[in-house]
């Protein structure tokens, strides 16, 4: 029976590392794709992830559980993309969306029933998705990235920035009308799904 | 619930988008949204936008972070110091390094009335010096049984020196008894000659309680580099295997995109045809 995260904390304060490199093994690809989709940088991304674990680790005594591990564990990887941004004095850095380069194409790991027409379509819309959720202001940007690609709830989006509810949903609003504009104007608008107009 | 508060209200919108509203607040905005159609389209736009973001995928990264307990750097011959040992033990191992010593040395201890005590050691004596007493009474059965019926020059001389030795010890050795407390009588009665076979059979058992226990140090010793390497050993495992698996899954990738790339190009091939 696989352990829960509280139990896998509880034996790493209790002086268990394994215990612990097991709650590494289970969180470190959605925290290495959270600092990637802040910061944009692969290395960069990586070492926000390694020390991420590495203050987790240390703080562990001092984590009581009032929040849930995982949450505990994205503020402190945005906090520290927070103070990479700042640190380095510049905005996230994405690829430059036009073109398409074969020897990225190649390098990628597409699905085997991906075609490549599909895959490069679906690179071209990532590069400019990545590129418009540039224009987006910080906490826009962590509330979508929580809440489209990690699942967190609206309270548990609240908690983590220290907000209300409501402010909340209002930042994810404004958030995805800013990428709706934005991803309208570099060509290639949303679209639209038939018969989305209906739930 | 009125049609003000449907209509334009992000907080309804997003718990609806998220699917995080309660049934009857669903049923409401569904019903709302038949009939108003900025809504629908609002809604239509933002459920695009959300297909939009799925496909933003960050790249493959190889993550292999581990925590590591920080153990205490080793010296690299740490397994031959010497633990902390009490008092009691440092003491009996100077005192057996002592007796070791002296034995190696060959120390030599006379006592004479007019010189006081004397103490030699083995390599100080000079080849052509006269032998002490101790020396002389071990070193004459070896002689002996070299040159059997020869009589050596020396040997009454020693013969003598060993009478006079005798009467001047006696009459200490008699006062011992009256005053069992006093220094002297403790060095004298210790300079009582004894033979070989008593030498030996008090000496055995210290040399047998020494080779035992350097015996069991040095099992100690090597169980402790054999637990020192299986150690190691187990890490340089754990490590190439993890190495193997990087391997094999960059192989593995490779290979995929090399078959996409294949394909690609035999469709770009045909499509030139």
């Amino acid at each position: 029976m696989t352990a829960t995260d509280e139990e896998l904390v509880a034996r790493s304060v209790a002086g268990d590392s394994d215990s612990f490199n097991q709650l590494i093994l289970r969180w470190e690809r959605p925290i290495y794709a959270l600092a990637y989709r802040q910061i944009g940088r692969e290395d960069d991304a990586r070492d926000v992830v390694q020390e991420a674990f590495l203050r987790a680790f240390r703080a562990l005594p001092g984590f009581k559980g009032q929040a849930k591990f995982s949450s505990w564990l994205y503020r402190i990887t945005l906090n520290l993309c927070r103070d990479w941004m700042r640190r380095e004095r510049r905005a996230p850095f994405v690829q430059p969306p036009e073109g398409v380069d074969v020897d990225d194409l190649v390098s990628s790991e597409p699905s085997r029933a991906e075609s490549v027409e599909t895959m490069v379509t679906r690179k071209d819309l990532s590069r400019r998705v990545a590129s418009a959720m540039l224009v987006l202001p910080d906490e826009q940007r962590s509330a979508i990235l929580l809440k489209e690609y990690h699942g967190l709830t609206f309270q548990e989006i609240a908690e983590l920035q220290g907000c209300p509810l409501s402010t909340v949903k209002t930042r994810l609003y404004q958030g995805l009308s800013v990428l709706r504009r934005e991803l309208e104007r570099r060509g290639q608008g949303p679209v639209r799904p038939e018969g989305s107009g209906q739930p | 619930m009125n049609e003000t508060r449907l209509c334009g209200n992000p907080d309804l919108l997003m718990s609806y988008l998220y699917d995080e509203v309660d049934p009857r607040a669903r049923r409401d905005f569904e019903a709302h949204l038949r009939t108003c159609e900025p809504c629908a389209r609002e809604v239509a736009d933002l459920r695009a936008v959300r297909g939009d973001l799925a496909a933003w995928t960050p790249p493959e990264a190889v993550l292999d972070f581990r925590i590591v307990r920080g153990a205490a750097p080793r010296a690299r011959f740490a397994w031959l110091a010497v633990p902390e040992l009490p008092a009691w033990a440092q003491f009996a191992a100077a005192a057996l390094v002592a007796g070791i010593a002296v034995g190696i040395s060959g120390l030599d201890v006379n006592y004479h009335p007019q010189t006081g005590l004397s103490v030699r050691a083995g390599w100080s004596k000079p080849a052509s010096s006269v032998p002490g007493p101790v020396a002389a009474v071990k070193a004459a059965p070896v002689q002996a049984a070299a040159m059997p019926g020869a009589e050596a020059p020396w040997k009454a001389d020693l013969a003598a020196l060993r009478e006079q030795l005798r009467t001047e010890l006696q009459p200490t050795a008699a006062a011992s008894t009256a005053a069992p407390a006093s220094g002297q009588t403790r060095l004298v009665a210790s300079l009582v000659p004894m033979s070989d076979a008593e030498f030996m059979s008090r000496v055995r058992p210290l040399l047998t309680a020494s080779e035992t226990r350097l015996q069991r140090e040095m099992a100690l010793r090597i169980g402790q580099v054999v637990r020192d390497m299986d150690t190691q050993r187990r890490a340089d495992m754990a490590r190439v295997a993890d190495g193997i698996g990087v391997l094999e899954g960059r192989t593995g990738a490779a290979v995929a995109t090399q078959r996409e790339m294949m394909n690609y190009l035999m469709r770009v091939s045909q499509v030139q045809k």
